[in-house]
This record gives C-alpha cells, structure tokens and sequence, in this order.
C-alpha cells in the first residue's frame, strides 16, 4: 500500500513538475524572452514520460529517476551563466535533487564528481567560500540518507520479526531455537519442529502480486496462531520455509498438531490461489542430540522438502 | 560486521560535514554568523562522537530540533552569504521524524524561502519556491517511509544487536505466557528486578545477560533497573542460583525477586522495589513466605 502511495506521489509531482516547466514557457513568450523558451518547452514533455513510467515495472521507474535528474541538471546547467546574482543560489539544487532521486551510493559519487563542473560552470563562482558551502551541503544532505539506512539495518538487527509477516525472523528463529533446546535438555522434556514449505508463494508473488504473496503468509501466521498455543513459535527459514517451534510436545502431539494445521490450512481459500497448499514434517529433538545437529537436520528437511 | 562497518562511515562522513562549517567560520562578517557555524560544526561533530549501532540512546528530539533551528538562523542572519543553503530544508525534512516536527520544519522551510525570495525578482522567487516545494514533498515520502516501521518495532525489537535485552513493554507480553509454560512445567520460576547505577547500568547489563542461561530474558525496565525471568527446578535452588548471580554481577543498589505465580502486576512490583530500603531484605521474605 505504502509503495504505490509512493509512486503515485512521485508520478504525480513529476507531472507538476513538468506544469512548472510549461508554465515558464509561457512565461519566456509573455516578457518576449525567446532565446530562453527552448529548454523548458523540450524538457516538459521529458517529466511527463517520467511521470509515466514511474509508475510503470520497477526497472522503468529506476530510469524516470535518472530522467528526472537529467532534466534538473540541464535546467540548473543552463541558469547558472545567465543570472550571475542567484547562481550560487541555484548552485544547491543538483546535489539535494540528486540525493532525493538517487541511492546514497551513486547520489553521493555524483555530487562530489560533479563539484568542479558545477563551480566552473557560472561566471564568478570559483570562490572558496561558495565551493565550501557547496560540499558542506552535499555533505549534510547525505547524513539524512544515511540516518535512514543506518536506521533500517539497526530495526533489521534487533527486531525479532520478519518484514513481510507476523513470523519471527531467520537469525531469532536460530536464536530461540537454541535456547529451546537447551530449556528442554535442562528440564528433561522433548521438543519437535513442525517444517512447514509453502510451494504456492513463489508462483502467488510472480503471478498475482505482492498483495496475494502477503495473502498467503497472512493467511499462514494466523492459521497457526489460531492452532498453536501461545508459547509455540513460528519462525521464517527461508523465503517459503517456516519452522514451527513446539516446546514441551511428544511425537504424537506434534502429529495432531501437523493433523489439525494441514486441516485448517486447506480449508483456508484465497481470492487468487485458492486453497492453501503446504508440505508438512515434524521433526524431534532426540535425547542428547546437540542444537546444532538437530538445526542441520531441520535444514536437510527443508531441502528434502522443496524438492518434493 | 557489515553494519559496524556503516557506522564508522556515518561517523567519518559526520566529522567531514563538522569540519566544513569550521572552516567556513573564520570568513564570516559578524560574530553571530560565526557563532551559528561554529554552533554547527559543534552538533555535527557531537553526533559523531554519539552515533551507534544500537538502541540505547534513542535521538532526543531538542537534540534533533537544533539543526533546524540552527538552519534558519543562519538563512536569516546572513542570506547573501549562504542561499545555496536553503535546499537544505529538503534534506532535513528527511530524517526520521514525528509528524509535528516535520510541520514545523515545512514553516521554517517556508519563511526562510520567504526572506530569501525578497532578494529575488519575482518570477524567479515563485519558480524557486515552486521547486522548493516539490523536493520537500519528495523528502517527506522518504521519511514517513520508515515511521511507522519505527513506533511499533521499538517496543519488540531488543536493545542492541547480539545482546539478549528487551524493551519493558516486551516483559509485559512474556511474563503471562512464562507463568502459563511454568505452571505446566512444574518448575520454578522467578522475576528478578535489579537497581544499578546508571553509569555502571549498561556493563551490569552485559553481564546479566552472559550469566544467565539463553532462554532466561532478560529487560531493561528503566535507565537503571534490569529484570530477568529465571528458571530453576525449585525454590531453593532459586535462592542459590541468586546468590551466585549477586557474587558475578558485583555491586548492585537493590534486589527484589518475587516468584512468578505470585506477581500481580509488574507495575506493582516496581513500586515494591523502589519502596524497598535494604539491599535485598524482603526478596527472601516473599520467597518463602
């Protein structure tokens, strides 16, 4: 949801953009300014395609970007010599247009390259005070990228849940995992691992969608919260693999427990896919066997399972 | 690893951007200029020295106000000097914010606009303040992207990363599930509130969480007091489990530890320990009382 708010936004504000450019057009005409019309004429209809191909595949929106910033710079580039007083002040616009538009990486590789052509471009701009106000801006205008990525690892290293649905997530799982079993060796009890491979969701993803991929994991999470106590845990493995944590359960629990979630995900249909469909195993923890060795067992499960 | 590695480079490109302001100071015209861009280069160089991997020190918001502020002067004391500035306005809209802050930053972006474009004819002032819009609109998607991701994770995600710490709000949720699992189990189960210092708060907080088993959580309830939720086969070896743990973890100000079947509510036992006066008197009288 979020995502497609954001392309519109941006589809929208290129559109804008371009209704500035025309805008200025017809400014350049009313005050007789010919020799200044070209530019944002030609480039109007450049934001436009921008505009609609921001909205198309992911690919095509990477390059609206690029055109984006291709319009902004011929339209700064071009600025710069006519108006001597406000140069250094459109002299800002090209690294915080970059940063907006480009990954940090490659946003801030072009800044700093371009620092010498933007300087030497205007007339009187080879002035060490201006070049220092143009790299401490650069310079700042990367922090708030940056604060936004270190931000995003920091949630990705300490939340224990997984982006997509309510599953804790891989490294937690491992985590957990381990302190179960050493829980269970401690109080003498047994613990099986219900593996659980969804083979719709990769076919669900490509066919239909993000919102039907979300669908199915949805559609998993509770099912199992619902079938499970409040103590189980379901983990994330891998894209498709979830592990279902079952403290304290005997072999035949987790059979009723696997019984019970193959009933209650079958009877559970989706709008695109239609009745979910899983690949069931439990595993047991045996007596003394070590949390590494039982977690590579678990792991050759999963393998065996998403052959067949 | 990689990401130790990203803060070193936050770190290194924070003291870069502190050293331009510094070196820009000296030209200045008048001593409040100077003032502000040392100002500047003093908060960037302080981030620096603050910025880390984790989520002990969640950002203050006067602490993320100031570059602001800090903005805004300099655009009005001297904006012959720093027009170039003004776009920075789409670059601090960015930062993870809350929703008034970023209201705040739109008025304070506006009225720098504002007295800067009385410098500029008219058509120019209108198209700039036209562009300027359009990449503040662009910088606050990129910032209501992670908010709400931020509110919610908090509150679950643990401290800092590798170490076996949870948010309070994280005891809340386990201490009914860890009653249920140890009336069925059949063990011992307590709650361990500690008072530290806070200076020596986070190196007892590393230690707690090494001594005690892994599936043992452990909290961080406030800047100086820790829980833990320990496991034993009775009440007794509780006790002794809890001596040894008292020797390892070194001085502590107070201890309470109230077995779990026995908690109301963890409200409640934070106002126990806070009425407590010896060290650890009354842990001993709940437990076999």
């Amino acid at each position: 949801m979020a995502e497609l708010q954001h392309t519109r936004l941006h589809a929208g504000l290129y559109a804008l953009a371009a209704l500035l450019l025309v805008v200025q057009a017809a400014w350049f005409y009313l005050v007789g300014d010919y020799d200044r019309i070209l530019l944002p004429a030609l480039l109007a209809p450049l934001l436009i395609t921008a505009a609609l191909m921001r909205l198309g595949q992911p690919e095509t929106a990477r390059l609206s970007a690029y055109l984006v910033l291709v319009c902004g710079y011929l339209l700064v580039a071009m600025e710069l010599p006519a108006q001597s007083s406000l140069a250094p002040f459109w002299l800002g616009l090209p690294p915080v247009l970059t940063l907006l538009l480009l990954p940090l990486g490659p946003a801030m590789l072009l800044n700093l390259t371009l620092t010498p052509l933007w300087l030497l471009l205007g007339e009187n701009l080879l002035d060490l005070d201006l070049a220092l106000g143009y790299l401490s801006l650069v310079m700042v205008a990367g922090l708030a990228p940056w604060e936004i990525l270190h931000q995003r690892s920091l949630l990705q290293a300490t939340d224990p849940l997984d982006e997509e649905c309510d599953a804790i997530r891989r490294s937690a799982l491992h985590d957990r995992l381990h302190s179960e079993c050493e829980r269970a060796a401690l109080l003498h009890q047994r613990l099986a691992v219900l593996v659980i491979h969804l083979p719709q969701l990769e076919m669900a993803g490509e066919q239909f969608g993000p919102g039907a991929r979300r669908a199915l994991l949805g559609s998993l999470c509770d099912t199992v919260a619902r079938c499970s106590r409040d103590h189980d845990l379901l983990g994330r493995e891998g894209d498709a693999d979830f592990w279902l944590v079952l403290p304290d359960t005997s072999e035949s629990g987790a059979l009723l427990v696997r019984q019970r979630l193959e009933e209650a995900l079958h009877r559970a249909v989706l709008l695109d896919t239609g009745p979910v469909e899983t690949r069931l195993t439990d595993c047991h923890l045996r007596h003394g066997e070590s949390p590494g060795h039982f977690m590579q067992r678990l792991q050759a499960t999963v393998q065996r399972q998403v052959n067949g | 690893m990689q990401s130790k590695y990203k803060v070193g480079l936050l770190r290194l490109n924070l003291l870069l951007a502190a050293l331009l302001p510094a070196l820009m100071a000296p030209a200045s015209a008048n001593l409040t200029e100077a003032l502000l861009l040392w100002m500047a280069a003093g908060w960037l160089a302080v981030s620096a020295v603050l910025v880390e991997f984790s989520h002990r020190r969640p950002p203050l918001v006067p602490w993320q106000l100031l570059p602001s502020l800090l903005l805004t002067a300099l655009l009005l004391t001297a904006p012959e000097r720093f027009p170039i500035w003004l776009w920075a306005w789409a670059a601090l809209v960015m930062l993870p914010q809350p929703a008034w802050m970023s209201v705040l930053n739109l008025l304070l972006a506006a009225l720098s606009w504002g007295w800067l474009a009385h410098a500029m004819p008219p058509e120019q002032a209108a198209f700039s303040g036209a562009v300027l819009a359009a990449l503040l609109l662009l910088g606050l998607s990129r910032s209501r992207d992670l908010a709400p991701l931020r509110g919610i994770a908090r509150r679950r995600a643990h401290l800092a990363p590798g170490l076996r710490l949870w948010p309070r709000a994280q005891l809340g949720r386990d201490l009914p599930r860890e009653r249920a699992r140890i009336r069925r189990d059949g063990v011992h189960g307590e709650l361990v509130l500690l008072r530290t210092g806070r200076r020596r708060f986070w190196h007892q907080a590393q230690r707690l969480c090494t001594l005690t088993r892994s599936f043992e959580h452990c909290y961080r309830l406030d800047g100086r007091t820790l829980a833990a939720l320990l496991l034993s086969p009775d009440a007794e070896q509780a006790e002794h489990r809890r001596a040894e743990l008292l020797a390892a973890l070194g001085p502590i100000q107070r201890l309470r530890a109230t077995p779990l079947s026995r908690i109301v509510s963890l409200a409640d036992e934070c106002r126990a320990l806070e009425r407590q006066t010896e060290a650890t008197g009354p842990a001993r009288e709940v437990d076999h009382g």
